[in-house]
């Protein structure tokens, strides 16, 4: 029975690093922009929806729609004011990176002078197990983070295949010089890009307020997560980066059939580093050839 | 140009606050980022609460100033801390927290006579640092050991489990919990390390549930702990919860899953009628509307004690160094503390009860006295 229930949370904890992972694996796939503040992305809407949730008590829908607006607007002002401003001058990879960290930590701070330094836990019955056969205990919220997890994927995977947005951004991935030749808008594609990415860290934020808590803090943890995700996954590679974070969850579960929790993290970056010696291009990434 | 630099220099003189040389820079090495930044605000408030009374009341021939830095909880970063705070502020007197940095940053005032005085960390091994590390707060063999007897005594919860932190605090409130239990009657079940990092408890949980244990003991802290005691509760642990004195921060009084667990702290009796209780805990609601935590009041202990001690050396015409510090402390055979007067050990730590407390309705009661 053990097996099964670590089994049953594996996939629990899979389905929210899936959703964690997908908004980085996308920006970075999509822009080749290192977005280190993906995980401040995570902290605010997790903070904005326990203010409107939890303290205003707007409700479930508009509580969900003000921290989608502000993950989303932070995301595409960030890029806007600060990514394509140091883009402007050429500035490099790294730089644009130093900037995004620097971003995170404003964030973390901002947030910790607003809502304090601990954690904060967004209360729901939702989130307590229930026995449904002995010795098997599953919380409403795992079926509700696998549901979403899903849906949003399923989505995700029809606006990368069945629009023209969703194509125009794949081929923005692909190779930015064609997007020009084809007349279409490199910045304006990324801005779609960082829209629909940091708008996708809201349900993972949602579910983790409500199942173990939200705190300034976090950020570095979400994008630790989305990093190994997105490098196992493959770069660019929504359904890759799906995979590894379900991958992570389930081994980070059932190796404590095996060993002490303190190695259950570990098993996370054995399996990143197995990835990177012999699958360097992930599950479905490209192979780069230098 | 010339006019242009005598008037700055004459500005720069009026505008800046003369630095008088008694004036005294003690160090605070806490966390303010980070997943114990919670523990550092609370820290400070006790400090910069005790740093108002003694300039207000001119104790000292120079100013009191304290100057933070931060370690995140983390002994490396603590190190960079510390040396700092030895190096470039000449603090003869450093606050220090967690037992972790504690350890780690003990070494350089030994080396350099700087006073390491701790507050928050409770790690056994903090009593054995050298002469120039002292504690202010009793250690978590103290607090496991007025727990053991309470649990499997009082509440006739025999079988215990543990989730520790993998860390110096962690493991050694594993050997205490083993050793007290064994000699209480008790039997520790099943021992679960967890690295300080770990958000996600619900295999933990289910390890636990396997176990069958009469009762939970948690020696973590920081957002960790709320995360822990939130996904057992949620995840069908309904056996009670213990804890040491880390549990006793706002974010895990206010959780309601974490109502009705155990906790054991120094003992503290707000009500005292001495004046020094009478005054910092009537400022200290005026200031933070709130009444003081354990923790506030050790800081605030810590630099009271400092007070103490470089007013007596300044009486005596002697430099408020490390060593003299050192010296004085072990010359004075009582000091008056918030709730109670107190002697100092011959390994440097401050002997007190230690109470048994449940959490309810978001704040703490008391279930057993300490002794």
């Amino acid at each position: 029975m053990l097996y099964l229930q670590l089994l049953i949370n594996g996939i629990q904890t899979g389905a929210m690093y899936a959703l964690i992972a997908a908004g980085f694996s996308l920006i970075f796939g999509m822009t080749r922009v290192f977005h280190a503040a993906h995980g401040a992305t995570f902290t605010l809407a997790g903070f904005v929806f326990y203010e409107c949730y939890s303290l205003l008590q707007w409700g479930l829908l508009p509580a969900l729609l003000a921290a989608a607006i502000a993950s989303g607007l932070f995301g595409v002002l960030l890029n806007r004011w600060v990514y394509v401003v140091i883009q402007r001058h050429e500035g490099s990879f790294f730089t644009v990176f130093a900037a995004s960290f620097g971003a995170a930590i404003v964030v973390e701070n901002l947030v910790a002078i607003v809502f304090g330094k601990g954690l904060v836990t967004v209360s729901s019955d939702w989130s307590r197990s229930v026995e449904m056969i002995p010795g098997l205990f599953v919380a409403p919220m795992a079926l509700v983070a696998v549901v979403v997890a899903v849906v949003c994927f399923a989505v995700l995977h029809y606006v990368f295949t069945h629009t023209n947005l969703g194509v125009a951004l794949r081929a923005l991935g692909e190779n930015p010089t064609l997007v020009d030749v084809y007349g279409l808008n490199q910045k304006t594609l990324a801005k779609y890009a960082f829209l629909i990415g940091s708008v996708l860290v809201v349900p993972a934020a949602v579910l983790t307020a409500m199942t173990s808590g939200i705190s300034a803090s976090m950020g570095h943890h979400i994008m630790m997560i989305s990093i190994a995700a997105t490098i196992v996954g493959g770069v660019g590679s929504l359904r890759g980066a799906a995979m590894a974070g379900l991958l992570f969850g389930l081994a980070e579960n059932l190796c404590l059939a095996f060993v002490q929790p303190q190695w259950s993290e570990a098993v996370t970056f054995v399996i990143l580093f197995l990835f990177i010696v012999f699958r360097p291009g992930g599950f479905y990434g490209r192979a780069i050839v230098s | 140009m010339k006019k242009l630099l005598r008037a700055l220099a004459i500005s720069q003189m009026l505008v800046a606050a003369p630095a008088l040389a008694e004036d005294i820079k003690i160090g605070a090495a806490f966390p303010m980022s980070g997943a114990n930044a919670e523990y550092g605000e609370i820290f400070s408030s006790g400090v910069n609460l005790a740093v108002d009374h003694v300039n207000a009341d001119k104790r000292l021939n120079g100013k009191l100033e304290v100057v933070y830095e931060d370690s995140q909880a983390l002994p490396t970063q603590g190190v960079i801390a510390a040396n700092k705070l030895i190096n470039v502020e000449k603090s003869p007197y450093i606050l220090s927290a967690f037992t972790g940095v504690s350890k780690a940053i003990a070494p350089l005032g030994q080396r350099n006579q700087v006073v390491m005085i701790n507050g928050g960390g409770v790690g056994p091994d903090l009593a054995q640092l050298g002469p120039y590390f002292w504690n202010v707060i009793p250690l978590v063999n103290l607090e496991v050991a007025t727990m053991v007897p309470f649990l499997v005594k009082d509440k006739g919860l025999k079988r215990v489990a543990l989730v520790y932190v993998d860390d110096p605090l962690g493991q050694s409130a594993r050997e205490v919990l083993d050793k007290e239990l064994k000699a209480a009657g008790g039997e520790l079940v099943k021992s679960f390390s967890i690295p300080a990092t770990a958000q996600q408890f619900s295999g933990v949980a289910a390890q636990i549930r396997d176990a069958k244990p009469d009762a939970v003991y948690i020696a973590s802290y920081g957002n960790q702990q709320v995360q822990l005691a939130k996904q057992l509760r949620d995840n069908g642990v309904t056996q009670p919860l213990a804890s040491y004195s880390a549990f006793s921060i706002p974010s895990l009084l206010k959780l309601p899953e974490a109502q009705g667990s155990y906790f054991t702290s120094q003992q503290v009796n707000l009500d005292s009628s001495d004046p020094r209780t009478q005054r910092m805990v009537s400022d200290y609601r005026a200031k933070y509307g709130k009444d003081p935590s354990m923790y506030a009041i050790n800081y605030y202990n810590a630099v009271l004690l400092l007070a103490d001690l470089a007013e007596a050396l300044q009486k005596e015409g002697k430099p408020v160094t490390g060593a003299n510090l050192l010296e004085k402390r072990k010359n004075t055979p009582t000091f008056d503390f918030v709730g109670a007067k107190v002697s100092f050990e011959d390994d440097g730590t401050v002997k007190a009860p230690v109470q048994i407390n449940q959490i309810a309705d978001g704040t703490t009661k008391l279930v057993k006295s300490g002794q």
